[in-house]
C-alpha cells in the first residue's frame, strides 16, 4: 500500500515543478476579465438565429428580411441613395443636427451645472424646471415643438439639445459636489482666489463626470433624432427609417437601424479616447 | 509666532445637541518652535488646526499670526493634511508650485523653486512623476514640499503621518526634523501617538476631550539632541525618554478614564 500512495503522488509533483497552478483570490461578480470571446460568439448566436427564422420563412418575409437582403439593401443605398438623398446627404444631415444640438447642450449644461453645484440660489432656481421637464420622453413635448418652432432645422435641434441637456447639467452638479473638501482646503491655503479655486481646482475635479454625462448625453441624442426627424424632414437617418416604413422596406430599416448603431458606437468610442486622453488620472486615486 | 486666545468651538451636532470641541484653549507657538498636540480622537486637536489654518470659525476667542488676526485661510500658513490633497491631474513637480502659480509666479521661475523644494524632501528625481505613481511616503512628503512652497510662516500638520506604516514613519519624522531645522519654521503638529510626540516636539500639550481643553504642557528637548546628533535610536533609548512616555500614557489613560465615567 504505501509503494502505491509513493507512486500516485510521484507524477503529480514533477507536474508541480514544471507548470505550478495559479492560483488567485476568489470574487464576487463577474470581474474584469475579457468577455470578447463570449460576445462574439453571442453576436454570431444571433446572426445565424436572424439567418435561420428568415430563410426558413418561420416570420413572414415582409417582417424579416435575410441578412443577405439587407446587406444588398445598404450597398445599393450606399450607391444609388434613398428617398431623393444620398446616403452621405442623410447621414451628414443627422450629423449636423446632432452636432449642434450637442454644442448647445454643452455651452449652456456645463456652467449651469457648475453654477448649481456651486450656488444655493441658482440651484433653487434651475432645479425646478429641470426636474419638471427631464423625465418627460421627448416625444410628449415634440408637438410644442413643432407649434412654436415651425417645422425646420430649429424644432429639431432644439429638441435633441433638450434631450441632450439634462446629461450634462446634472453630471457637472454632481461633479462639482463630489470635489473633495480636502481640496479646496488644500487650494485656499495656498492661497487660490475663487477664480482660481474654480479653474484649478473645481473644474478638474468634475471633469471626469462631466465627460461621463457628454457620452450618456449623446446616447441619449441619437436615441431621440427619429423623433425628431419625424417632423417634416427631407434628409437625416431618422427619415430615411420613417419613410422606408411607409413602404414596407424592411431591409432598408434595418439598414437604418444599422448606420444609427454605427454611429452612435463610434461616437461612444471616441469619447472614451476623449476621457482617456483628458482624465487619465480617473480610477487612480 | 501664533497666539491662540481663549479659543472655544460649539458645534451643532447632527441630532440637534451642542457639541463643545474646544473650550477656552490658549497656546502660544514661538518662532522656530515646534508644538504637538497630543490627544485620543475626539478631543479637538483637528478642530483646533482648523481653525489656525481659517477652515473654521472660532465660537469666542482669537487666533493672531504674528499680530494679524486669523479670519480665513491663506498662503502665510501652509497645511500638511492626514490624507494628501494632491492634484492627480498634475505632475508633482506641478502640484509643489501650486501656491506660486497661485501668487503669480512665472512658470519657470516657480518649476525651478518647486525643483529645489523637492530636493529638500529627497524627490529631486521624481518631479515628472504624478501623484498617484508614489507610495504614501513620497506624497507626504510631496505634501509637506507644497505647503513649503510659498514660505509661510507656520507648518500646520494634522496627523500627516497617522497612514503610513511604522518604518516609513519613522524616516519621515527624521526627514521633518531635518526639513523643520533647515528652514527654522513654526511647526504645530497632531499626532495621538506619543513617541511620535515625544520625539518630535519642543513643546507638547495634551488635550482631553469633551470638553477639547489642553490638559498638560511640557518642554522637550528630544528633538534638538536628535537634530544635532542625528541619532534617533539613542534618543528614544534615553531613560528620560522613557519614563515621559510612560507618564503620559498615564495620563492620557486617566483623562479617558475620566471620561467614562463622566458618560
Amino acid at each position: 500500500m504505501t509503494s502505491d500512495v509513493a507512486a500516485t503522488s510521484a507524477p503529480a509533483e514533477r507536474a508541480h515543478e514544471s507548470a505550478p497552478r495559479l492560483v488567485k483570490m476568489r470574487r464576487f461578480g463577474a470581474g474584469e476579465g475579457s468577455t470578447l470571446p463570449i460576445s462574439l460568439a453571442s453576436g454570431a448566436v444571433i446572426l445565424a438565429a436572424w439567418w435561420i427564422v428568415a430563410e426558413l420563412r418561420i416570420v413572414p418575409h415582409l417582417f424579416l428580411p435575410t441578412p443577405a437582403e439587407v446587406a444588398n439593401a445598404a450597398v445599393s443605398i450606399f450607391q444609388d441613395g434613398y428617398a431623393n438623398a444620398t446616403l452621405f446627404e442623410h447621414v451628414g444631415a443627422s450629423l449636423l443636427r446632432i452636432f449642434a444640438a450637442a454644442a448647445i447642450a454643452i455651452a449652456l449644461g456645463i456652467p449651469i451645472g457648475l453654477l448649481m453645484g456651486l450656488n444655493k440660489w441658482a440651484k433653487g432656481v434651475f432645479d425646478t424646471p429641470i426636474e419638471f421637464y427631464w423625465p418627460l420622453p421627448p416625444l410628449a413635448y415634440l408637438p410644442l415643438m413643432i407649434i412654436w418652432l415651425g417645422i425646420g432645422e430649429t424644432s429639431k435641434i432644439v429638441l435633441l439639445a433638450l434631450a441632450m441637456f439634462a446629461p450634462i447639467v446634472l453630471s457637472a452638479q454632481a461633479g462639482v459636489r463630489s470635489v473633495s473638501q480636502e481640496r479646496v482646503n488644500a487650494a485656499l491655503s495656498l492661497g487660490a482666489t475663487r477664480f482660481q479655486l474654480m479653474r484649478e481646482i473645481v473644474l478638474p475635479s468634475a471633469l471626469p463626470e462631466i465627460l461621463t454625462g457628454i457620452r450618456i448625453s449623446l446616447g441619449v441624442g441619437w436615441g431621440t433624432l427619429v423623433a425628431a426627424e419625424l417632423i417634416a424632414a427631407t434628409r437625416g437617418i431618422g427619415y430615411l427609417i420613417m419613410s422606408a416604413s411607409h413602404f414596407l422596406a424592411t431591409d432598408v430599416v434595418f439598414v437604418g437601424i444599422g448606420i444609427i448603431a454605427a454611429c452612435a458606437f463610434a461616437f461612444s468610442f471616441a469619447m472614451r479616447l476623449l476621457e482617456a486622453w483628458l482624465v487619465p488620472w480617473k480610477g487612480q486615486n | 509666532m501664533l497666539r491662540v486666545d481663549k479659543a472655544s468651538v460649539f458645534f451643532a451636532a447632527r441630532d440637534g445637541r451642542t457639541v463643545h470641541a474646544l473650550d477656552r484653549v490658549s497656546l502660544e507657538i514661538p518662532d522656530r518652535a515646534f508644538v504637538v498636540a497630543l490627544g485620543a480622537s475626539g478631543c479637538g486637536k483637528s478642530t483646533l488646526l482648523n481653525a489656525m489654518a481659517g477652515f473654521l470659525p472660532l465660537s469666542s476667542g482669537s487666533i493672531a499670526l504674528d499680530g494679524a488676526e486669523v479670519t480665513g485661510p491663506g498662503a502665510d500658513r501652509g497645511v500638511v493634511f492626514q490624507k494628501d490633497a494632491l492634484l492627480p491631474w498634475k505632475t508633482v513637480v506641478e502640484n509643489v508650485a501650486l501656491g506660486l502659480k497661485f501668487a503669480g509666479v512665472r512658470r519657470a521661475e516657480r518649476l525651478a523653486r518647486a525643483q529645489e523644494l523637492l530636493r529638500l524632501v529627497g524627490l529631486q528625481d521624481f518631479g515628472a512623476a504624478a501623484p498617484y505613481e508614489l507610495s504614501g511616503g513620497m506624497r507626504q512628503r510631496v505634501g509637506i514640499a507644497r505647503a513649503l512652497a510659498t514660505d509661510p510662516a507656520i507648518l500646520l500638520m494634522d496627523e500627516p503621518f497617522g497612514a503610513l506604516d511604522s518604518l516609513t514613519r519613522e524616516q519621515m519624522q527624521e526627514l521633518l526634523v531635518d526639513v523643520w531645522d533647515r528652514t527654522g519654521k513654526q511647526i504645530f503638529f497632531i499626532t495621538h501617538s506619543i513617541e511620535e510626540a515625544l520625539f518630535l516636539g519642543t513643546h507638547l500639550v495634551v488635550m482631553s476631550p469633551r470638553p477639547g481643553r489642553i490638559v498638560a504642557r511640557y518642554d522637550l528637548d528630544f528633538v534638538r539632541a536628535f537634530a544635532a546628533t542625528g541619532d534617533a535610536r539613542a534618543v528614544k533609548n534615553a531613560p528620560a525618554f522613557g519614563a515621559l512616555r510612560d507618564d503620559i500614557r498615564a495620563l492620557v489613560h486617566e483623562t479617558q478614564i475620566l471620561r467614562t465615567a463622566a458618560q
